[in-house]
């Protein structure tokens, strides 16, 4: 450690200035824009954003699909893995690999694949039709499930991340003396599995919820104007309404929730080490 | 259960979530090749002249170029900032340390649209800032969060006595910086280097707002050319995207063991 305090401030505090004057004072205003009400402060921005039905539908809407993606996540992440963790430690890796590698390709080519699946001459449709199960195509995109199927293969392997490195810290022998003693699988699950990898259910389960929640450009592709999430409402509402309060209303719940979704991960982090 | 119907479960499970996971990566390659003047899978007869098109669509190179131009030197920025910040975050006993970190990592916590739209509003309205710059602040603001996180990291393993022994061999303060602590986190800073040029490149919701005439970003103008036309060519743009940050991230994990780092 260096004493020299005013040296060691030269250092950081450009970054900080940075990120306040670029960062924090800007979104600090935007905020602020749903509490000004004719010339004073007060909630009537916030009373109006929800007394409106739609707005209510596309909040509610949205933290339905974050939870279902979430907890669709975590079922199949589980299974996952607990495949990935019994694999030899060569296969491991590659696996692993493969799991982790499609967060580093752009959500758009992610998001436009489904177009290509579940569009009106896509696989999905084309089998319908060719199968004679229905004459015209279905239509798929532009629905919750397509948005949900979009959002859980984005944020999908957050969650098998945090899982597999939650049971890689599970004593090898307790699971075959759990069976051995008579626990049937789901026994082991909910009595040995889960209590064990709490941690790592959290934080997947965090990382997977404030993900669909704060995402755009699945909404955007997958959802359209008829499925209409909280980012997608928020661009909305300012290019075609110039309606900067909702937006501000908006901006509050999306970083609220992101905000305490990150307070629980750093205080869960703080009370492993 | 025996143990070989156990391991062919295993790999039933792993195959569905890989398929699930990768599978649409192999569609759109097919897609983008189908010989169709619309999006069809299974691919039509097989053409590449959508990958090729994709080269000659005037908006895509203007717009390929400025996100690469916004990756690389909007990271290269955030560097500049970040890298000091780290130094003195892990060398020195400053005060407001948990403060400066706190801000620093701001822009992790606040959703990009948001970001956007306040820097449209409060940055570039009033004081006629382009659109350009504003786009290169964001982009920097958006990387310095994990420049700062994974050079810190780096750092933390380098210890300070080997720095205190240059200087007291001779070496300045900024010498022993240079000729010690920079060659040897030198593959945490290539490795915030890359992290932060993939994050820029494919990051789409700061520049929503943030784009004007002529100044779109790619993942932007991608949606866009979407809405008004369905030939194949955003699924081969698509695909060759994808195969752009493999490589990217295959010659890393060669290089540097770049997963390490993250």
């Amino acid at each position: 450690m260096f004493r020299n305090t005013r040296e060691g401030l030269a250092l950081a505090l450009p970054a900080a200035i940075f990120s306040t004057l670029l960062f924090l004072v800007p979104v600090g205003i935007l905020l602020s824009e749903a509490f000004r009400f004719e010339g004073g402060w007060s909630l009537q921005g916030y009373i109006d954003f929800f007394a409106t039905p739609l707005n209510r539908t596309v909040f509610l809407r949205t933290l339905k699909l974050g939870a279902l993606v979430a907890l669709t996540a975590a079922v199949i992440g589980y299974a996952a893995a607990f495949c990935i963790v019994n694999l030899g430690p060569k296969s491991r890796g590659t696996i692993f690999g493969m799991v982790v590698l499609p967060l580093m390709i752009s959500p758009v080519a992610r998001t436009y694949a489904w177009i290509v699946i579940l569009g009106r001459t896509g696989i999905v449709n084309e089998t319908i039709t060719g199968l004679g199960l229905s004459d015209t195509p279905l239509r798929l995109l532009f629905t919750e499930t397509a948005v949900f199927l979009g959002l859980l293969q984005l944020f999908l392997p957050l969650m098998i991340i945090s899982l597999v490195s939650a049971m890689e810290n599970i004593p090898r022998d307790v699971i075959p003396a759990a069976r051995v003693l008579g626990a049937s699988w789901l026994a082991v699950f909910f009595k040995v599995i889960l209590p064990l990898t709490k941690e790592g259910l959290v934080i997947g389960g965090t990382l997977v919820f404030t993900g669909s929640l704060t995402a755009y450009i699945t909404p955007a592709i997958l959802g359209g104007s008829k499925v209409l999430m909280l980012e997608t409402l928020l661009y909305q509402r300012v290019n075609v309404s110039n309606d900067f309060v909702s937006a501000s209303v908006i901006a509050m719940i999306l970083i609220v929730m992101s905000f305490s979704a990150n307070l629980l991960l750093k205080k869960i982090a703080s009370a492993r080490s | 259960m025996n143990t070989s119907s156990r391991l062919l479960a295993n790999w039933i499970i792993l195959g569905l979530t890989l398929t699930f996971l990768i599978g649409p990566f192999l569609i759109i390659i097919l897609a983008g090749a189908s010989d169709t003047s619309y999006l069809a899978f299974p691919p039509e007869g097989l053409t590449l002249r959508w990958y090729l098109k994709v080269f000659t669509v005037e908006s895509f190179r203007a717009s390929f170029l400025l996100s690469m131009a916004l990756a690389i030197f909007g990271t290269l920025a955030a560097l500049l900032l970040g890298v000091p910040a780290a130094y003195a975050l892990n060398r020195y006993d400053l005060p407001g340390a948990e403060t400066v970190r706190t801000i620093v990592a701001a822009p992790i916590i606040v959703p990009g649209i948001i970001v956007g739209l306040a820097l449209l509003r409060y940055l570039v309205v009033p004081t006629g800032v382009t659109v350009t710059l504003a786009l290169f602040m964001a982009h920097t603001a958006l990387v310095l969060p994990y420049a700062v996180r994974v050079v810190s990291s780096s750092m933390h393993n380098l210890r300070a006595d080997m720095e205190e022994a240059a200087v007291l061999l001779g070496c300045s303060r900024f010498q022993a910086f240079t000729k010690v602590v920079l060659p040897n986190i030198r593959g945490g800073v290539l490795a915030a280097f890359i992290l932060g040029f993939v994050t820029s490149f494919n990051q789409v919701p700061v520049s929503l707002f943030l784009s004007g005439p002529g100044v779109r970003t790619l993942p932007i103008d991608m949606l866009a050319y979407m809405e008004i036309t369905f030939d194949p060519s955003v699924a081969a743009l698509s695909a060759l995207l994808a195969f752009m940050s493999l490589a990217i991230v295959f010659v890393a994990e060669r290089l540097l063991g770049f997963s390490r780092y993250v």
